[in-house]
């Protein structure tokens, strides 16, 4: 179409220019002025004529200056047939050519009488024998005149009929190009409706593709809704077998089926994880997850993670140093199992994917991008790191670092993602930065809501006085070499309130360590027979789980940072730099036993303080009363004294589920444990374990030692209760 | 229009009141003759002018391409307008005839608007009769295409003998 029209406005742009040209033609060429000259010719010849003949006639009347002149107009006129617009016209044509050479001839001949010079005179004689030629001009001339008449008429008709053929060619193409415009025209209509039903059909598209989008949205809400219930009625039944598997423990098994039942017990672990992890992914996608913030006090919080923690990265040989900054406010608003959630996924996640060097946990204030306060934890580790294309899908769903991790290091995949929804739904993020073998950091980010709290009477007081004791007297080991040390640490220890003890080397501490109780060991590096780090790995190592999981503190001059990595790599809890200040001895104690006098306190006067304070009965008779009504004495007896019997085991069974680090088993022990206790009115004892069943997971390791052997008294104290209320024979030799 | 309103008054003041220089009597052949509206007459009631004459009026010069000559050709000779003053011709019409009594009319305007020449030398030399002597009304063609066309080509006549002013 476009073709046709550029070639229809060429053509009569065409047609235009010929014309144009056609006109330029006449008006160069005038012909038919050429004709009125041969006209003129003719009649100028013909009044010549009549000059000449009257010349002739008589000498009297020749008027020489009257037939010069007429004769010299003719010659001008014939000499314009000369010129190159008349013989274009002439050319090759007969009758111009002989009538032009003819009068040429005449003329050369009558110059000699009538020329410029005029060698001849003029007489009527000699006039008389020009007539003659003069008079054959005639003839030859009108028939010239006639000839280029009929040229030019033919020329002029050719031309008209060259204009009309142009014009009739113009017409055809004026009407093709109407025909054209008007074809364009219909096709931008059609173009025009067809444009105006696609965009009725993308309206409708549009519709239908928002419609099909909210019933996706609502049908995928519905499902996470759906699985969200489902996980949340999974849990239940699945809480009751891991119950009966617990209590299954303690039905006297074998060694093989205490295997299978560990199996059990670990597979139903992980599930556990995976269904909690579901439920957290399906309530944060239906948008029903909401938090609920408390009161939370920050090193409550890290002491947590950290006793948790340890055992896992002790088995790896990893070394993990929770530091937090002093400046922070004790206690914060925040969900705290939330909050704990995120901090164990990602401690978790450092201690899985490291297999060497040491995993750092530091807590500080930072500021947001809107300049609010933040609280930042941040978790450092040596591990294995990611490239940027990993870091990129880390939070994505079901992706771990790459399919070879996954497999190594197992675990669904959500964990990363709940931990980053998690935290954007408190209004912070956590972001991940790493480098391929230069292990990772996370760094996870809260709005930070401090709390006024009352200050702790001893707080301040130990800060600017650290004679004063701001925690409770604790027994103190000091492992230390040079006398003059000693002598400085046992009046550092003592003006704080503290009892001191002393090795003078490694062996001498391990020793001390398994033949007493100590609350902490203060360890020198640099001792004879055996180092620091050599005691601390021997202390770690003892088979009593309240002697292996004893604080050590770490004595040195060495500030490096290897140094520091050596020692908590070998299991110390944390390091001081020599010489050692009053300050900060205090605020480490402070660190390690400021935010659980109770326990302390427990710890040293045995007194149920974990709970509410109050005591709780050793028996109560009421329960013990209604067992008796229920069976027979002998019945209850035989059952107490299975009980009783199993005590030890039951202790040794905690201990070791300490020292392994094996919180679940410590749970599910304590549970069981308390369950029975409960049974039988040993209501402090019950209380005790729930205090195990409930810390085990979060309460510091040498707190949960301590639970342990208050268990240990007061399962013995029970015993004597129940010999007191005469359901037991006293135990004999 | 103004304009040319204005060179016509112009004119009319240079004629009334312009040098009352009178017309001489011609001394040679005649060559020329203007009659009609002429104020200025010197024989009869037409200005006459011999060669002489022509020669004494301030002389112009133009080289042009015309119908009649196959190459450009120089033409000289007074500026119409100055032949029309020099008699006191006043109208708004030229009749010019030719020795082979060829008419044709110019507009008096044509004199004030175009250098319109009166040309008595070809390449500097007399024009003879057969030359289309001896005087050559000739348009500026070089100067203006407007110029070039079969109105003003035909309104050049040569040969000139008289001209009526009207």
């Amino acid at each position: 179409m476009g073709v046709a029209l550029a070639l229809v406005v060429a053509a009569v742009a065409l047609v235009q220019a010929r014309q144009f040209a056609l006109l330029k033609h006449t008006v160069v060429y005038q012909d038919d002025y050429v004709v009125l000259s041969l006209y003129q010719v003719e009649a100028e010849y013909l009044r010549l004529r009549e000059h000449w003949v009257r010349a002739t006639l008589d000498s009297a009347v020749l008027d020489r200056d009257a037939l010069q002149l007429r004769y010299d107009i003719w010659v001008s006129r014939v000499g314009l047939l000369h010129n190159e617009r008349a013989a274009r016209l002439m050319v090759g044509n007969g009758d111009y050519a002989e009538p032009l050479a003819m009068m040429d001839r005449f003329i050369a001949r009558s110059d000699k009488v009538l020329g410029t010079t005029k060698p001849l005179p003029v007489t009527p004689a000699v006039l008389a024998r020009l007539l003659p030629e003069l008079d054959a001009l005639a003839a030859p001339i009108h028939t010239m005149t006639l000839s280029a008449s009929h040229h030019v008429s033919e020329q002029i008709a050719e031309r008209n009929s060259a204009v009309r053929q142009h014009n009739q060619v113009a017409l055809m193409l004026t009407v093709f190009l109407s025909l054209l415009v008007l074809s364009f025209g219909l096709m931008a209509m059609r173009q025009m409706r067809l444009l105006g039903e696609r965009q009725r059909a993308l309206v409708d598209l549009t519709a239908h593709l928002r419609e099909a989008r909210q019933q996706a949205e609502a049908a995928s809400e519905a499902k996470s809704v759906f699985l969200a219930n489902m996980s949340h009625e999974i849990r239940t039944p699945f809480h009751g077998l891991l119950g009966m598997l617990s209590l299954l423990r303690d039905t006297g098994l074998n060694a093989r089926q205490v295997d299978y039942l560990r199996t059990a017990t670990e597979s139903a672990d992980h599930l556990l994880t995976i269904l909690n992890d579901v439920l957290d992914m399906s309530l944060l996608e239906s948008g029903r997850l909401t938090l609920t913030e408390e009161p939370v006090d920050l090193r409550d919080l890290l002491r947590e993670v950290e006793s948790l923690m340890r055992p896992q990265a002790q088995l790896k040989s990893l070394a993990l140093h929770i530091d937090a900054d002093p400046g922070l406010p004790e206690k914060v608003r925040a969900d705290r199992t939330r909050v704990k959630q995120i901090l164990f996924n990602l401690v978790n996640n450092a201690v899985k994917f490291s297999d060497r060097g040491v995993v750092v946990v530091e807590l500080h204030r930072a500021s947001a991008d809107d300049g609010s306060e933040q609280l930042e934890f941040v978790v450092t580790d040596t591990g294995i790191g990611m490239d940027q294309a990993t870091l990129e899908r880390l939070f994505k769903r079901f992706s771990q670092g790459d399919e070879s991790r996954s497999r190594r290091h197992g675990g669904t995949g959500l964990g990363l993602e709940i931990s980053r929804s998690l935290a954007r739904l408190m209004g912070g993020d956590v972001i991940a930065k790493s480098m391929p073998g230069e292990g990772s950091s996370f760094s996870f980010r809260m709005p930070l809501h401090a709390l006024e709290t009352a200050p702790r009477p001893s707080l301040p007081a130990a800060t600017t006085d650290p004679a004063l004791p701001g925690v409770a007297s604790l027994r103190v080991l000091v492992a230390e070499d040079h006398p003059v040390n000693r002598q400085y640490m046992a009046a550092l220890l003592e003006g704080m309130g503290h009892r001191p003890f002393f090795a003078g080397n490694g062996l001498e501490a391990v020793q001390a360590i398994r033949e007493q109780r100590f609350d902490i060991v203060l360890m020198d590096l640099h001792m004879p027979l055996l180092d620091g780090v050599g005691a601390t790995l021997s202390i770690r190592g003892l088979p009593d789980g309240v002697a292996a999981t004893v604080p050590i503190i770490a004595l040195t001059a060495d500030a490096f940072a290897q140094t520091r990595e050596r020692c908590l790599m070998a299991g110390m809890n944390d390091f001081l730099a020599k010489p050692v200040s009053p300050e900060r001895l205090s605020a480490m104690f402070r660190r390690l036993f400021g935010g659980a006098q109770a326990a302390d306190a427990a710890a040293d006067g045995y007194i149920d303080a974990t709970e509410s304070g109050s005591a709780a009965v050793v028996l109560d008779r009421t329960t013990l009363d209604a067992a008796l009504r229920a069976m027979p004495r002998e019945r209850l007896t035989q059952l107490l004294h299975s009980f009783f019997d199993e005590g030890p085991e039951m202790v040794e069974r905690l201990r070791v589920a300490l020292r392994d680090g094996q919180a679940l088993d410590l749970r599910v022990n304590a549970h069981a444990a308390r369950g029975a206790a409960l049974n039988f009115g040993f209501s402090a004892l019950a209380q005790t374990a729930q205090a195990l069943h409930e810390g085990a997971t979060h309460v510091p390791a040498h707190e949960i030692a301590r639970l342990i052997q208050r268990y240990e008294q007061l399962l013995a104290a029970s015993r004597e209760a129940c010999e007191a209320a005469g359901l037991l024979e006293p135990v004999t030799g | 229009m103004i304009t040319r309103r204005r060179m016509m008054c112009c004119l009319a003041m240079a004629v009334s009141t312009g040098p009352s220089l009178a017309l001489d009597a011609p001394r040679g052949p005649v060559v020329l003759t203007v009659y009609g509206r002429v104020s200025k007459p010197n024989r009869g009631d037409t200005a006459q002018f011999d060669m002489a004459m022509l020669e004494r009026l301030p002389q112009h010069s133009f080289v042009a391409q015309t119908p009649w000559y196959a190459s450009a050709r120089k033409f000289t000779g007074p500026l119409l307008r100055d032949v029309l003053a020099a008699c006191g011709a006043q109208g708004s019409n030229l009749r010019a005839t030719a020795l082979n009594d060829y008419r044709v009319d110019l507009p008096f305007e044509d004199a004030l608007r175009f250098d319109v020449l009166l040309a008595r030398l070809l390449d500097d030399k007399p024009m003879a009769v057969r030359d289309k002597g001896p005087l050559f009304i000739i348009y500026p063609f070089g100067s203006s295409a407007e110029l070039r066309t079969t109105v003003y080509y035909s309104r050049s006549a040569w040969q000139l003998k008289s001209l009526e002013v009207q």
